[in-house]
């Protein structure tokens, strides 16, 4: 095959294929950092919480009309457990301040030593007791679980910094490694909790992961677990259901709270699924808006490709037939306009590469986005480079049935 | 002359229908595409109340402590104020007119124990704030400064919450309902008041920057004597003191003060206090920082607290590349469909018009395109609005076009075909005339 006549033919005419290499070379450098941010985002809503099999995971939040007293709070809370745990279908229930996700809750700074200027993270912080990482279904790594003797009692209505805190904590892996970088093992290790000054807590335990409740890119995996009791004006319960009762579970946990307050409540529920689906619907939305322009992006370039083809295999109708009088075959005259199509292709995919790195340094530049790996730059590439052939091979094959004829013809 | 040109456009597009529907097909995608981003863009960072956003004012100082501190560095939970501050702010004489507000939270109690019980949740703020920021009222009127000074139960409701409570076109006013332990009495209803974004309480508990509404609006100073904590974010950089009191005296922040100017050029003057003020403070031992003592009007504060997320703006500069290729496209086709109609344009060379006629007439064509790509374009932006708007909450309230955005889909569509057309064009006025004859 001979490449010379086609090369010829191409810097004769040139801009139609200029055009349809600067389609491909724009095709490639939106799907290439749009795909990127598509499989980031899906990345991102796919991240695990932390608690085993969320779909059977929901919560319940009970607050009191009239505030109670510190001890009728705790004793409410004993009381409301105790009627949640009765329920049919309750695998168990535990008593916690804040749900990963949930996109509420409270975090604190932690520092390596009181005097320390700049905290070293702001993880958040969840109160519990024994029972919450069996219901939560956290990973324990190392160390042991929260025990009776390691609760500390809170009152946050009459007590300030420094009081009602536990002397041990449990902490998620991520925020262990942030504190101690080097450290093989992190149990015993103490770090400073709250305002600066604040007093020694000790790991006892680390968990494989628990995310914030912001469940935030870079913060969102630091999370520490105090074993404390704590009267705060609502009271929330994560219940554990045996599998497919998660529905049920939770609104009659809802009623039998109901039944034993006694004062009115207000009750809120919550399924961990649902906190998901609302903590990533932007991204979804996002990685959904990309993906359409990326599927139109193709149509259109494909689109480019048909009809810059058709249009010069119009021009060369005559050109075909005499080729073909002169004993070209079927396959000939396919092969030259395919030919011609992966020389464009290639050409415009060369300066798609180049057009896809620029626009990810202007994107992170401007939006602060990750570096394009080159996976995305090879797949893109790829993709354009068989779709241009694909788009190429029926205006080709229609070339290629030109009849002889037409040879003998005038214009 | 362009009536004819018109007419020749229209003539030459149904001649070849399928070409002409793949131009104005991929003008009108390119066009939707972008229009339905920008248009989120456009809505996110639109100013919510233009004829006065230049003279409402939200001041913050820096109350961290100093350990930690990198002058310059943004802290993201540094964006509120201190109650000490905010009673201060109130109690100047700066401003025309001075408000502050924090999100609270709180349930009706029901007469009879077997009734539900109703959620409410909205602000605590001051009679100015509904001057201030032009709240229409159904019902009644705002509480007075006088109710404001006296701590009275007062409350004003949304229209919503007050048809949920009383009924639909039930005038509430002097109505009675028990929350916090007390016996508060409606004094008015808000008629329909949602600004995209929420630009008077961004920072709030539920809805975020775009979505929800408050549906009850109490004196703050009646909330505080509730000892009500804020319901939307809370930051103690210092301790956060012991019980109520304690809170209150605390360097925590959890309040939005607003100042409103009676003109623009007072900001100096607003400014000059706001930094004496500052000073005296770091007098009496606050704010070691000695940062920057900063002031925001309406727009400068949305952006400071970056309304507009990132992934808007990317989405925005992927269509518009999209929106390039489309353009890339058209001007292909445009090309194959002119340089078809050389023998055409050689005839009428020689029978005497001008290259100019003919560029007149070409781009005139091309112009049909791209008021047609621009009609199908608007109904398909139109549609993925919609679209967008199924994907969640923040999209719902801002995916919606104005007249600006209307405007701007034409001048996209018409533009992207004139750009498409200029190249395919000026290539069809080259055409020498002698040669089409001569091959004929």
């Amino acid at each position: 095959m001979e490449i010379r006549p086609i090369v010829s033919t191409l810097l004769r005419q040139r801009t139609g294929p200029l055009l349809v290499a600067l389609q491909v070379a724009i095709s490639l450098a939106i799907l290439a950092n749009a795909l990127f941010v598509v499989q980031e985002r899906i990345a991102v809503s796919q991240r695990p919480s932390g608690v085993a099999n969320e779909e059977n995971v929901g919560y319940l939040i009970v607050r009191p009309l009239q505030p109670r007293s510190h001890p009728d709070t705790l004793a409410e809370q004993q009381r409301e457990r105790a009627a949640i745990a009765a329920v049919p279908g309750v695998v168990s229930v535990a008593w916690t301040s804040q749900m990963p996700m949930s996109r509420s809750g409270s975090s604190s700074s932690v520092r390596l030593t009181p005097e320390q200027p700049k905290e070293t993270a702001t993880p958040a912080f969840y109160l519990g007791q024994p029972g919450f990482v069996a219901t939560m279904g956290l990973k324990l790594v190392e160390g042991r679980d929260m025990s009776e003797g390691d609760v500390a009692e809170l009152d946050p209505g009459t007590m300030g910094p420094g009081q009602g805190e536990p002397d041990v904590a449990l902490v998620t892996r991520a925020l262990a490694k942030v504190l101690y970088p080097d450290a093989t093992t992190y149990l015993g290790k103490v770090f400073y909790f709250g305002a600066p000054g604040g007093k020694p807590t000790r790991i006892v335990g680390v968990v494989e992961t628990l995310q914030s409740p912001s469940a935030g890119r870079l913060t969102g995996e630091y999370s520490v677990i105090l074993p404390t009791r704590a009267s705060y004006p609502f009271s929330r319960y994560v219940i554990r259901a045996e599998a497919g009762q998660i529905d049920r579970v939770v609104s009659e946990a809802r009623e039998a709270v109901r039944k034993v307050a006694p004062t009115p409540v207000l009750t809120f529920t919550r399924k961990v699924s649902e906190d998901r689906n609302n903590r990533y619907r932007n991204e979804r939305a996002m990685a959904w808006m990309l993906v359409t322009i990326s599927v139109l992006l193709l149509l259109v370039t494909v689109s480019g490709i048909v009809g810059m083809t058709a249009l010069r295999v119009a021009q060369r109708r005559k050109q075909i037939g005499v080729r073909r009088a002169l004993g070209a075959r079927w396959r000939d005259i396919l092969r030259y306009f395919i030919v011609e199509n992966i020389i464009i292709t290639t050409g415009g995919i060369v300066a798609g590469l180049m057009l896809a790195v620029g626009l990810n340094r202007f994107l992170m530049a401007q939006l602060d986005m990750a570096r394009l790996p080159l996976e995305y730059l090879a797949f893109g590439a790829a993709a354009l480079w068989v779709l241009g052939i694909a788009a190429v091979y029926g205006p080709a094959s229609r070339a290629a049935n030109i009849s002889p004829s037409i040879a003998t013809r005038t214009a | 002359m362009f009536r004819y040109y018109l007419l020749l456009g229209l003539r030459s597009l149904r001649r070849n229908p399928a070409l002409t529907a793949l131009m104005v097909l991929t003008l009108a995608i390119g066009v939707a595409a972008s229009v339905a981003t920008l248009t989120i863009l456009h809505v996110m960072s639109g100013n919510p109340i233009p004829h006065k956003s230049a003279r409402l004012i939200v001041p913050l100082l820096d109350v961290a402590p100093l350990r930690g501190y990198v002058p310059g560095e943004k802290s993201p939970f540094a964006n509120q104020s201190s109650y000490k501050d905010v009673l201060n702010y109130l109690r100047s004489a700066q401003g025309a007119r001075r408000t502050a507000l924090y999100e609270i939270g709180g349930s009706i109690e029901p007469a009879r124990r077997e009734d539900p019980v109703v959620d409410l949740d909205g602000l605590a703020t001051t009679s100015d704030f509904f001057p201030m920021f032009e709240l229409p009222f159904k019902y009644g009127q705002p509480w007075t400064a006088a109710d404001d000074t006296r701590e009275a139960r007062v409350a004003v409701l949304s229209k919503a919450k007050s048809a949920a409570l009383y009924g639909e076109n039930v005038d509430p006013v002097g109505k009675r309902f028990r929350m916090w332990g007390s016996d508060f009495t409606v004094v008015g209803v808000i008629d329909k008041w949602n600004p995209v974004p929420r630009y008077t309480n961004l920072i709030n508990g539920s809805g975020g920057y775009f979505n929800g509404e408050n549906q009850v609006y109490v004196p703050f100073a009646t909330a505080i004597a509730h000892e009500q904590r804020s319901n939307g974010s809370t930051n103690c950089s210092h301790d956060s003191g012991v019980g109520y009191k304690g809170f209150l005296a605390s360097e925590c922040i959890w309040i939005t003060p607003w100042f409103e100017l009676a003109s623009a050029s007072d900001r100096p003057a607003l400014q000059a206090w706001l930094d004496a003020y500052a000073a005296d403070q770091r007098r009496g031992g606050r704010l070691e920082r000695n940062a920057p003592n900063r002031l925001f009007n309406v727009m400068e504060w949305m952006e400071f607290l970056e309304v507009v997320r990132a992934d808007n703006k990317l989405a925005v500069w992927l269509s518009f590349g999209f929106l390039l290729l489309c353009i890339v496209n058209t001007m292909g086709l445009l090309l194959a469909k002119f340089s078809s109609r050389a023998a055409e344009v050689g005839v009428r060379r020689a029978l005497g018009a001008g290259q100019g006629a003919i560029f007149r007439q070409f781009l005139t064509e091309t112009g049909v395109i791209g008021l047609a790509g621009g009609l199908l374009g608007l109904v398909l932006a139109f549609l993925s609005l919609w679209l967008i708007r199924q994907q969640s909450r923040d999209l719902s309230a801002v995916a919606h076009m104005d007249w600006s955005m209307l405007a701007a889909t034409f001048v996209i569509a018409v533009g992207a075909a004139i750009v498409a057309g200029l190249l395919p064009t000026w290539r069809a006025c080259q055409v020498s005339p002698a040669l089409q004859l001569k091959s004929q």
